[in-house]
């Protein structure tokens, strides 16, 4: 642990910090923007429907049609994030989960954040400090798929085809490569910690290839949606089982 | 009115919906970029915790290393199956693949439209516009609410527990669900090996690359990657994380 964080920057309650009011106002400001990008574009698209051969009542159909789609993804991801309220509070997972980015990059961004710090994601030493690092690092890094998206747009809009002209196997291998590597990396180094994180890891992984299997075997095409919450929840449910039978080290 | 005289008045109102959508688009996403990074530096800011700007960039360095080639690859990959207005949408919402992408193509089935006109393009806009308004509600409601009052009532020594395993019991699914929707086997042994190798025989023997080891790992396993790819195989576009 660095030396120079004070004293209240090693209190491990995380929740103090992090359900500050100030940062329910700042997440409620995203959604706000989001709520308002919506109204704006809905009205946008029914000025402009007639010229797209489109009718009112198409455009209603589609909302309709494009909410009711979403439920389902919506409460995994609901689920997921519920799971990780305990790590970042309730602002942060609202937005950097629910919203910008997803469990599995978010989660990566602030274990590799804490690892940084010379702590683990939710440990002993998961303190205030290592959170509040943690949550800038998140937020960073989600700024740069917000900031690729702002400066690309208006370029691939102009019809550069030098970005679409980007070798095909290159576009496929590469970005393939990185996700898994870099997901791979972190999935690998979990199994150098307590026998626990060893099987948390294990049962986790096992309980997604039931259900991305029985997704493919059956018609249950949801269990490919709620295959992360599913796999979280069992896995922690094991990972509480082996903790509190003794298989952590004393702390 | 004549047909070359209707023609005119589409594209002008097809364009000023271009116009509407790519200011008010950029606007708004801007605005939550910067209320998205306005929380952590409140905290840095307000917080007396002795958190140093190194600090910060160490972790960001660490963070970036390992996903900076995905912040331009999403979006170029995107683009085509979104057009121009969706874009703004989408990445600030998130979950494209597993919920934005459905919720389109379902749009466009529902009214016959088809992928790449100004109707399935129109369609697959409300489409997300639809999904927006579920997704926002139902965390406000089911995280915010709910989630919040959940976690303040399940007894302490469970809540530690959990936050103690949350990590490796998220890291498992995603590795797996990732491998498998990647269906790139050989990519896989490889990130996998060079992983192993780095993580517990390269980092024991260089401690200093402890901090950025996973950047290590991701730009290894890019480059044997690309060297060894497959030269038969098609290139199929990539399924990507968010």
């Amino acid at each position: 642990m660095e030396t120079a964080l004070t004293p209240e920057g090693l209190s491990t309650d995380i929740l103090a910090i992090a359900n500050l009011p100030v940062l329910w106002v700042l997440a409620l400001g995203v959604f706000g923007a989001i709520i308002v990008q919506s109204l704006v574009y809905m009205k946008a698209a029914k000025k402009a429907g007639p010229a797209a051969d489109i009718s009112p009542e198409e455009l209603r159909t589609s909302f309709r049609a494009g909410a009711i789609a979403a439920i389902g993804p919506s409460l995994a991801v609901v689920l997921v994030s519920i799971a990780l309220l305990t790590l970042f509070g309730t602002p942060a997972v609202l937005v950097r989960i629910g919203l910008v980015g997803s469990a599995a990059t978010e989660s990566a961004s602030a274990s590799l954040a804490a690892g940084t710090m010379g702590a683990t994601l939710g440990g002993p030493d998961y303190t205030q400090a290592v959170f509040v690092v943690a949550f800038m690092a998140m937020s960073l890094s989600g700024a740069g798929w917000m900031l690729a998206t702002l400066i690309l747009t208006p370029i691939l809009r102009r019809g550069d085809t030098k970005l679409r002209r980007v070798n095909p196997a290159l576009m496929a291998i590469v970005p393939a490569a990185a996700l898994i590597g870099a997901f791979a990396s972190l999935g690998i180094a979990e199994l150098g910690k307590t026998p626990v994180h060893v099987l948390a890891v294990i049962v986790s992984a096992v309980t997604m290839g039931v259900c991305i299997l029985l997704a493919t075997r059956t018609s249950a095409t949801w269990l490919r949606e709620w295959g992360l919450g599913i796999s979280i929840i069992v896995g922690l449910i094991a990972a509480y089982v082996a903790h509190t039978s003794g298989m952590a080290p004393a702390a | 009115m004549s047909a070359a005289e209707t023609a005119v008045t589409q594209n002008a109102s097809l364009a000023e919906f271009d116009r509407t959508t790519s200011r008010w688009g950029q606007l708004t996403m801007g605005v939550a970029l910067l209320l998205s990074l306005a929380a952590p530096l409140y905290l840095v800011l307000s917080t007396d915790l002795g958190i140093t700007a190194s600090m910060i960039w160490t972790a960001y360095l660490a963070v970036a290393a390992a996903f900076f080639v995905l912040w331009f690859v999403e979006p170029i990959t995107y683009y085509p199956v979104l057009g121009p207005a969706a874009m703004y949408q989408a990445f600030m919402i998130g979950n494209i693949a597993n919920k934005l992408l459905p919720s389109a193509l379902v749009a466009q089935a529902a009214i016959g439209a088809k992928a790449g006109t100004k109707r399935g393009e129109f369609a697959a806009l409300m489409a997300i516009c639809g999904a927006a308004m579920v997704h926002v509600l139902s965390m406000l409601f089911f995280v915010g609410i709910l989630g919040t009052w959940l976690v303040s009532v399940i007894p302490t020594d469970i809540v530690d527990v959990a936050r103690l395993y949350i990590f490796p019991a998220i890291i498992g699914g995603v590795l797996v669900q990732l491998i498998v929707t990647m269906k790139q086997p050989r990519v896989t042994v490889i990130a996998v090996v060079v992983a192993a190798l780095v993580l517990f025989v390269l980092v024991p023997a260089v401690p200093a690359l402890a901090k950025p080891a996973t950047g290590v790992v991701v730009l290894i396993t890019a480059v044997l990657a690309w060297f060894l790819r497959s030269r038969t195989a098609t290139a199929t576009p990539t399924t990507l994380v968010n």
